[in-house]
């Protein structure tokens, strides 16, 4: 049994912001949780699975965020409360529902957590959720520390209901997946009813149907919206999780949220400014709170905004200070269009202070100069340059190293348009710096059904696109109906690994078990394509020759879509990890080394980790512990050096 | 001779559209490949020099040197190279009469020198479907199924280093004038391995005075005749003017001003009709059907032609002067024009490493005043 719902009092955990997330929500009664993976979201959705069964909740992996929101919504429309899951990027996705959901109202309490990625570690962007709540006109809630994360969400829930709007609830990478000490409150009883009401008035937000808005009509659903939002605003002025700490009148009012909130408490303290710098620390974001925030910029003259990514709050505070000028007077304004935080990538405490000290004139020496200087020193000599790659064994670098080949071979500077999955860094050397387009999910099919339309403009160039099979089912497959119904020539190289593998292997439509492990029917993506129209041919990645030949001969095609599976589970995955299949060894005589006829193709080019250049030997060698024995490397060893042995 | 890596080898020849396609970088390592007559750089090769730069006979040809190695003499831009004795030729008595593409004289050399163990194997072109490909032989019997010409480049000599690297050694090979010059230069050792030793035991060149790019001219054909029907192709001597494309029923004939159009830029490069740095160097004979020209250049094609002809597997004529100086006449034209070529585009003696053609001035100039400036000779 999980943690996640122990009970008793004076229970205390240590959570991840994301399970603290869930927590909350199981105090809240949640009923319904669904998600689509990305990080940093996917453990909330893997923690709702684990307490499902006795929670009696209904939880999925959903096929896209759209989708996700949807099912959520029809929970919240029943009547039950619910949550929808999702990083940054899946916000744009679900939006163009959301922005109809805040329009059309919900019933049962109903938040979309997003889990944004400052600096984009695990990302394709840093792309900022927040600015949607303003666009979507819907409350946004961001908790700053792992007890509050696990408090506001039954407020959150409250607010919600109270108010019959989707709200938002904002994470970041730190907060979701660093942890800290949470104390639980009492978990609700489990009975839950499900029941949507439709027979009332066409507006009536109780018991009639649930429309987003009549046409040529906004007033009756808009107005009430704002309506809404509008009494979210007076809530938020009493709000318990808006916090000040620091003096009545302080020299600098440090105006924060999120995670910030720590990096900020953490620079004042070791800045030893606590007498002279405030922070208010902000857990609604939007709409601000005009007359707390008036009260605060009223006692100071300096204000700086420590928060990531865009000028979020720096320009929301800055239009209330306009509009509160007589009350505050003269204030000067410091964050990212000062310079004073940087306008891109994550912060840090030390960023936080290098601010601080230049603002408050107090002089702070992180690091000694020559502990800096020889701390680098070090660094360089001893850490080896490494690129970022896939892993030993990935069927992606077989994939990859097959298309390049391939597009080589057919010498017309065919290309490859890139997609969400761990097969993005084929941009770069890993993936032999194949893929020249790269933006959303399944945005590489459609980007390729443009390309190959472009044939009556002179342009010639073969063009693939690469997606992989949980990617195929939530946003390729509209790409591919389109390139198909058009008959746009562009190759579609799919790569089934089995799985969500880049997330942490999370089911999707083609696979055979749900989040639970529950057995489900699982869609059969060869014959989806076959039957979408598509010529689709299947291969085994490992098994290069093959694959190139398919691969070239589907590229000298030139009538309509294309799509070849390439199928191998990744590396990772429990039924690769279980065992080696073959024995790899290097016959040291016949490698050739860095000489003519082969230059290390293997560790130079091929690059795989399992494989190590032997600088003092000059030959290369097989790394035990890491190889997964996929036994790629031996058909890439122009020399036959590279020698596999089946293990019986 | 200045050797460079494949860095400069995919700068100065692939990707400025100067290969040919005669597949002397291939097989020797990992990074060259030949798919449907174009050659590839799969993934980059960052050595500073390799057997691929020092093999290609589109970059760096130094002529003289060449010349010097396999001729002991230098080169001095005469139209048909090195000559010891020049004939009319065509398979004798001892070789199955079959549908040679003229005389049969390549066939009948290739089955003699397998029959009297003078090579092991040949490198021959072969063909799959209509793709020309390398192909290897050891058998005197099958040298004769392959006896067609196929107009279109060829990586035959992919064959070669396949072979080579297996250990083969005394083979022959039959190698277009551009596979010709690049079969020198390995044979020269250019990398100076002290392990190396000379693999062939006869090379015979061919006539050209272009070849088609495969891919523009199998879709030129796709768009007229069905392919699989084609029996043979032939570009019958002038006046003709038209390339002949013989089907399972009838022939069609398409005008060569249409096909030229289908000469990949490499040719206009190359100064060499009559395959120069061959043993022997084998053609049509113009006005003459079902007889060849033969060009014999070395102590040992000289020997290998002396004794197939007394064993009855060769018949030789003398060639009369006029087809001889016509034959010198057309030979000089494309290297005029070829020297022109390469000077006009900066790549006769130009920047180490990009440079076509490395030639001494006074063969420039020697070159430049034989023959006329035209285009309409075609053999």
């Amino acid at each position: 049994m999980s943690f996640l719902i122990d009970e008793g009092k004076h229970i205390q955990h240590l959570l991840m912001g994301n399970e603290a997330i869930v927590r909350g929500a199981l105090e809240a009664g949640v009923n319904v949780a669904t998600g689509y993976p990305g990080t940093p979201s996917s453990e909330v959705i893997e923690a709702f699975s684990k307490v499902a069964r006795e929670r009696n909740l209904y939880v999925e992996w959903s096929t896209n965020e759209k989708v996700a929101t949807e099912v959520a919504a029809a929970a919240s429309f029943a009547g039950l409360r619910s949550m929808c899951v999702m990083k940054q990027n899946g916000v744009n996705v679900a939006s163009d529902f959301l922005l109809h959901l805040a329009s059309s109202g919900t019933r049962g309490g109903m938040l979309v957590v997003t889990c944004d990625d400052p600096g984009a570690l695990s990302s394709v962007n840093e792309g900022e959720s927040r600015l949607f709540a303003r666009l979507l006109e819907i409350p946004l809630l961001e908790p700053g520390d792992f007890q509050e994360t696990k408090d506001i969400i039954p407020w959150a829930y409250d607010l919600s209901e109270k108010l019959g709007i989707v709200v938002m609830l904002r994470s970041v990478t730190r907060l979701s997946h660093a942890s800290g000490n949470v104390r639980f409150g009492p978990l609700p009883g489990k009975a839950a009813r499900a029941k949507f009401s439709y027979h009332g008035p066409l507006l009536d937000p109780e018991t009639g149907p649930v429309i987003s808005m009549i046409p040529a009509r906004p007033e009756p659903t808009h107005g009430r919206q704002q309506e809404k939002l509008k009494s979210a605003q007076e809530m938020f002025e009493s709000c318990p999780f808006n916090t000040y700490t620091g003096p009545a009148e302080p020299e600098l009012l440090i105006i924060t949220s999120s995670i910030c909130s720590l990096y900020s408490r953490e620079a004042v303290t070791i800045l030893g400014l606590e007498k002279r710098v405030g922070v208010l620390k902000l857990a609604t974001t939007w709409p601000l709170p005009p007359k707390l925030l008036t009260k605060h910029l009223a006692s100071t003259k300096k204000v700086l905004f420590v928060e990531e990514v865009a000028p979020t709050l720096e320009d929301h505070v800055k239009v209330i200070a306009a509009e509160s000028m007589s009350e505050i007077g003269a204030t000067t304004f410091y964050g990212k269009k000062s310079g004073h935080v940087p306008s891109v990538g994550e912060l840090n405490p030390d960023i936080v202070i290098s601010a601080l000290s230049r603002l408050c004139d107090v002089p702070h020496q992180p690091v000694p100069p020559e502990f800096a200087r020889e701390a680098k020193l070090l660094a360089d000599r001893y850490s080896p340059a490494r690129g970022i790659s896939f892993c030993p064994g990935c069927p992606h670098r077989a994939s990859f190293w097959s298309i390049t080949g391939a597009l080589q071979l057919d010498a017309r500077q065919g290309f490859v348009c890139g997609d969400i999955g761990c097969y993005a860094l084929a941009a770069f050397p890993t993936g032999f710096s194949t893929n020249k387009t790269l933006h959303s999910m399944g945005s590489g099919s459609g980007i390729a059904s443009g390309f190959g339309k472009l044939r009556q403009f002179g342009m010639d160039q073969p063009v693939v696109a690469v997606c992989g099979d949980s990617t195929f089912f939530h946003a390729a497959m509209p790409a591919l109906a389109n390139a198909i119904h058009h008959r746009s020539p562009f190759t579609l190289v799919l790569m089934d690994n089995r799985g969500t593998a880049m997330t942490g292997f999370q089911p999707h439509p083609g696979s055979p078990t749900d989040v639970l492990g529950d057995p489900a029917p699982a869609l059969d993506i060869e014959k989806i394509c076959v039957s979408m129209g598509a010529k689709v041919e299947v291969s085994d990645p490992f098994d290069l020759a093959k694959t190139r030949k398919k691969l070239n001969r589907l590229l000298e095609s030139t009538e309509g879509a294309k799509v070849l599976i390439l199928r191998q589970a990744c590396a990772l995955s429990p039924e690769r990890r279980s065992r080696k299949k073959y024995e790899i060894t290097v016959d040291e005589d016949r490698c050739r080394g860095e000489n003519c006829g082969c230059n290390r193709i293997c560790t130079r080019i091929f690059g795989c980790p399992g494989l190590i250049w032997d600088r003092e030997k000059k030959v290369s060698r097989i790394d035990d512990i890491i190889c997964t024995a996929c036994g790629v490397c031996p058909d890439i060893c122009p020399a036959g050096a590279i020698i596999k042995k089946e293990v019986s | 001779m200045k050797n460079f890596g494949a860095v400069r080898l995919v700068d100065s020849v692939i990707q400025a559209g100067l290969c040919c396609g005669c597949g002397a970088c291939i097989n020797l390592c990992p990074y060259f490949q030949s798919y449907r007559g174009k050659t590839a750089a799969l993934f980059p090769c960052n050595l500073e020099t390799g057997r691929c730069f020092a093999y290609c006979p589109k970059v760096e040809l130094d002529p003289d040197a060449l010349s010097r190695f396999l001729f002991k003499q230098p080169y001095d831009g005469s139209p048909l190279g090195t000559v010891r004795s020049i004939h009319i030729s065509h398979a004798g008595a001892k070789v199955k009469r079959q549908a040679f593409q003229s005389g049969g004289t390549v066939s009948a050399l290739v089955y003699f020198a397998l029959r009297s163990k003078r090579i092991r194997g040949a490198v021959l072109t072969g063909r799959d479907g209509f793709l020309p490909v390398p192909s290897r032989v050891t058998r005197p019997a099958d040298v004769l199924r392959q006896s067609l010409s196929k107009y279109a480049a060829a990586p035959t000599l992919s064959a070669l280093n396949k072979a080579v690297a297996e250990g083969c050694r005394d083979l022959g090979v039959v190698a277009t004038p551009c596979q010709a010059a690049a079969v020198a230069q390995m044979r020269s050792n250019p990398m100076e391995d002290p392990s190396f030793t000379d693999p062939t035991a006869l090379v015979i060149g061919l006539f050209c005075t272009w070849a088609l790019d495969f891919r523009r001219f199998e879709a030129f054909l796709a768009e007229r005749v069905p392919l699989p029907d084609i029996v043979k192709i032939d570009i019958p001597p002038p006046p003709a003017s038209v390339l002949e494309v013989y089907l399972k029923e009838g022939k069609r004939e398409f005008p060569l001003d249409e096909i030229r159009a289908l000469v990949p830029e490499a040719c206009l490069y190359c100064p060499d009709m009559t395959a120069e740095f061959a043993d022997v160097s084998v053609g049509v004979l113009e006005g003459r059907p079902g007889m060849n020209t033969l060009i014999v250049r070395t102590e040992r094609g000289e020997e290998m032609v002396r004794e197939a002809r007394r064993l009855g597997y060769l018949e030789l004529d003398d060639l009369p002067d006029e087809n001889r100086e016509h034959l010198m006449w057309a030979a000089a034209n494309k290297k005029k024009r070829a020297i022109l070529q390469c000077r006009e585009t900066g790549r006769l003696n130009g920047e180490e490493g990009a440079a076509c053609l490395r030639l001494s001035k006074e063969t420039v100039e020697r070159i430049l005043s034989q023959g006329k400036e035209t285009s309409s000779c075609h053999s």
